[in-house]
């Protein structure tokens, strides 16, 4: 239970950099996602966290205390593993006694907990089996049960859902999240599932080769981008990007001018849609529907007109638009996201509409 | 064009599945039987001599062999043998196994008493009791009480064998550990020399080793064979364990320090258990290497000052008896006897050698 800070670390692989000038702060009890491509340094992150890894340059605090030279084995971090490494000499039940075999627990008390925990991740008709008799999805919930015994000052959780399927990722995501405030545990979840990211989190972490592109709440990610990277990463299907030239009279993409609100000092911009804010009410540009899928509750639309090809969605699920119909597209100022397209910031105080 | 589809129509007609099923059957079946004869045959000049010496040491009086024993023995003893195998390669299930083998047996047992029954005995085991067997054949005087009692000379092979294991298995196990896990300066130079030194069959350095040896001191004692012995074997099995601590995913052992545990900790509890099998195998032919060895342990002897089986075998073969077969055969069998149960008990193990590693 504890605050957690990371300041300006970095970490080097040879000449690479995984992890680039990196800081960041998590209150007490805090549940923070991090989300990112492959790649981007998210699991380095975590194994310096855990102490693993140690940082080329900066610090960690723990509590305001650094513990660079900490080692791992007194940091007290439980630590979910990509590959969730169980030990598989062991069976499942030593698997989830590991940790506390070196805290010095009696041995009935430990048994208690670990069927406790067991029965939290319903793993429990699967004690006696070793790991490799065990599927994707059951090694995963082994893993994080291995992870809570130990009661941890920090949990890591390196997509520990990746392998579920759909219902029992559902139920194991409010399951995390209320075995996470039950114990008040400072958190960071790694995940490719923005959804997931989304649901779970007090605060959303974007990174982006080694950085931090945008951290905040889901919402302000989503609604407030403050990067380009980070408005085409969070968000499915994913947000419309315009480029286009911002001038006096408008925003021109392409042939199309369209109209602003606030500052216009000429420069080169990237207009951000999403396809829930573009509407096809009958007035607006003019396009035509090249492709239409469904998508259950609602239904998604590419359609080719003079501000190139725009994702738009429905919310039928049968299809209102056949491919080769015309429609007519536009969409709100307040919904427009511009970008500077050579700082690949976002530009306050503008806005455009159609 | 459509007179030609019409012709050609019937020929793509599903085909018959069943004929072409019974055909695939009888071709499996046919390869099956033709691998399984072929192995029978090769593995018949190959058996013939052990089950000869097994019973040359149970038949043979002084004197001789009568060869018309041994055949009729190996005529039981062979297909009996054989049976049991093909019976062991084409049942999976462990009671038929079981089964087969108490068929064989009774089989073997059954033919050889109706065969050979009055011809087998136990007078050329009786090395294994009379501490002075050299002085009963030979008269007092002969030997000069130089030839020992073949306990001492088993617990001299025990001791050579199981220490140099002990000691190859346990530096071995380490030194492949932290070649898999530790990156240090000239890793890869001590890599390549390690490979090096393979180059170099150890009969080349019999005279440096003697001289070694005998500056040292250690000439005419049993610690001199055991520290070669250790010696030779290392660089290939520090090879081996390095390859299966290399299929020990990395990650584990990091689980088991976040778990609280120390790197040795991590290390006993979490990475060796996966390195078992690369223990045992080099344990096996580490054993098997000390058990066996001829050359060095009488390279480095100048008198009798130590006997081992080995040079017992030779002794009993060359030296005393000449022509006593039975006995030569006994001890024979009597010297391979710890091998062969050791391949027996850990075969499963040993083919993991070559699959070169774990499985997770
Ligand atoms: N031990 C290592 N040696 C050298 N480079 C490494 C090492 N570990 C990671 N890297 C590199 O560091 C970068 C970040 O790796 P990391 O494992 O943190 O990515 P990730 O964000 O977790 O990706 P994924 O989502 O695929 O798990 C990658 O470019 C990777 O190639
Ligand atoms: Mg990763």
């Amino acid at each position: 239970m504890a605050r957690v800070e990371l300041q300006n670390v970095t970490k080097d692989w040879g000449t690479a950099k995984a992890v680039d000038d990196i800081s960041l702060s998590l209150e007490q009890g805090e549940f923070a996602a991090v989300l990112g491509p492959s790649g981007c340094g998210k699991s380095t992150t975590l194994f310096m966290l855990a102490g693993i890894y140690m940082p080329t340059r900066g610090d960690i605090l723990f509590d305001g205390a650094r513990v660079n030279d900490v080692e791992a084995r007194d940091r007290n971090v439980g630590i979910v593993f990509q590959s969730y490494a169980l030990y598989p000499n062991m069976t499942v039940l030593q698997n989830i006694l590991f940790p506390l075999r070196f805290k010095k627990v009696p041995k009935a008390e430990a048994e208690k907990s670990a069927r406790e925990i067991a029965e939290l991740v319903e793993i429990s008709s699967l004690l006696d089996r070793k790991p490799s008799q065990l599927s994707g999805g059951q090694q995963q919930r082994v893993a994080l049960a291995r992870a809570l015994i130990k009661k941890p000052n920090l949990l890591l959780l390196d997509e520990p859902l990746s392998n579920l399927d759909a219902t029992l990722r559902l139920s194991m995501r409010m399951e995390i999240r209320r075995i996470q405030r039950e114990l008040g545990v400072t958190t960071i979840l790694v995940t490719h599932d923005q959804i997931e990211a989304m649901t779970m989190a007090d605060r959303i972490i974007c990174m982006n080769a080694g950085r931090i592109e945008q951290e905040g709440t889901p919402e302000a990610l989503y609604t407030r981008p403050e990067t380009v990277f980070a408005a085409s990463f969070i968000g499915s299907p994913p947000i419309n990007l315009l480029p286009g030239e911002l001038t006096a009279d408008g925003l021109r993409i392409g042939e199309t001018l369209l109209a602003t609100r606030g500052e216009t000092n000429a420069r080169s911009v990237k207009l951000g849609i999403r396809p829930e804010h573009v509407v096809a009410n009958g007035h607006g540009i003019p396009a035509e529907i090249i492709s239409a899928e469904a998508l259950g509750r609602e239904t998604l639309y590419t359609a080719r007109s003079a501000l190139g090809d725009t994702r738009f969605l429905e919310a039928t699920s049968a299809p209102k638009y056949k491919a080769g119909e015309q429609v007519r597209l536009s969409f709100d100022a307040a919904h427009s996201i511009l970008f500077d397209a050579e700082r690949d910031r976002r530009l306050e105080g503008v806005s455009a509409h159609a | 064009m459509s007179g030609l589809q019409r012709i050609a129509r019937p020929a793509a007609a599903s085909p018959d599945w069943s004929r072409l099923a019974v055909r695939a059957r009888r071709l499996g079946a046919l390869r099956r039987w033709s691998l399984v004869g072929f192995l029978t045959l090769v593995s018949i000049p190959i058996l013939l001599p052990f089950f000869w010496v097994v019973v040359i040491s149970f038949s043979a009086r002084t004197g001789g062999v009568d060869s018309a024993v041994l055949w009729r023995a190996c005529a039981v003893l062979v297909p009996c043998v054989l049976g049991y195998a093909a019976a062991h390669v084409l049942f999976p299930a462990r009671q038929h196994r079981m089964v087969s083998a108490v068929v064989a047996t009774a089989v073997a047992v059954a033919g050889l008493w109706l065969l050979v029954g009055s011809d087998l005995h136990l007078d050329n085991y009786r090395f294994l009791v009379s501490p002075n067997l050299v002085e009963e054949i030979r008269g007092a005087a002969t030997a000069g009480g130089q030839f020992p009692w073949v306990w001492n000379a088993f617990f001299n092979s025990l001791a050579v064998a199981a220490t140099s294991m002990a000691a190859k298995v346990t530096i071995a196990t380490l030194a492949g550990y932290y070649l898999s896990r530790f990156a240090f300066r000239g890793r890869s130079l001590f890599l390549q020399s390690l490979l090096i030194l393979e180059v170099f069959h150890p009969w080349m350095l019999t005279i440096p080793i003697f001289l070694v040896i005998f500056w040292v001191g250690l000439l005419n004692t049993l610690s001199a064979p055991i520290l070669v012995l250790t010696v030779i074997d290392l660089p290939f099995f520090i090879f081996i364990m390095k390859g299966f601590f290399d299929a020990v995913p990395w990650d584990i052992e990091m689980s088991a320090m976040t778990d609280g545990a120390t790197r040795r900790q991590a290390f006993w509890h979490v990475v060796l258990p996966q390195a078992y099998g690369g223990i045992i195998a080099i344990s096996v032919l580490g054993f098997i290497r000390g058990w066996e060895e001829y050359v060095f342990v009488t390279a480095l002897r100048t008198g009798n000052s130590y006997w081992v089986m080995s040079t017992y075998l030779y002794y009993v073969a060359e030296d005393v008896m000449g022509v006593d077969y039975g006995l030569v055969a006994a001890v024979s069998v009597f010297y391979m006897l710890p091998s062969l149960l050791l391949y027996l008990f850990l075969q499963k193990y040993l083919t993991q050698l070559t699959l070169g590693g774990v499985k997770g």
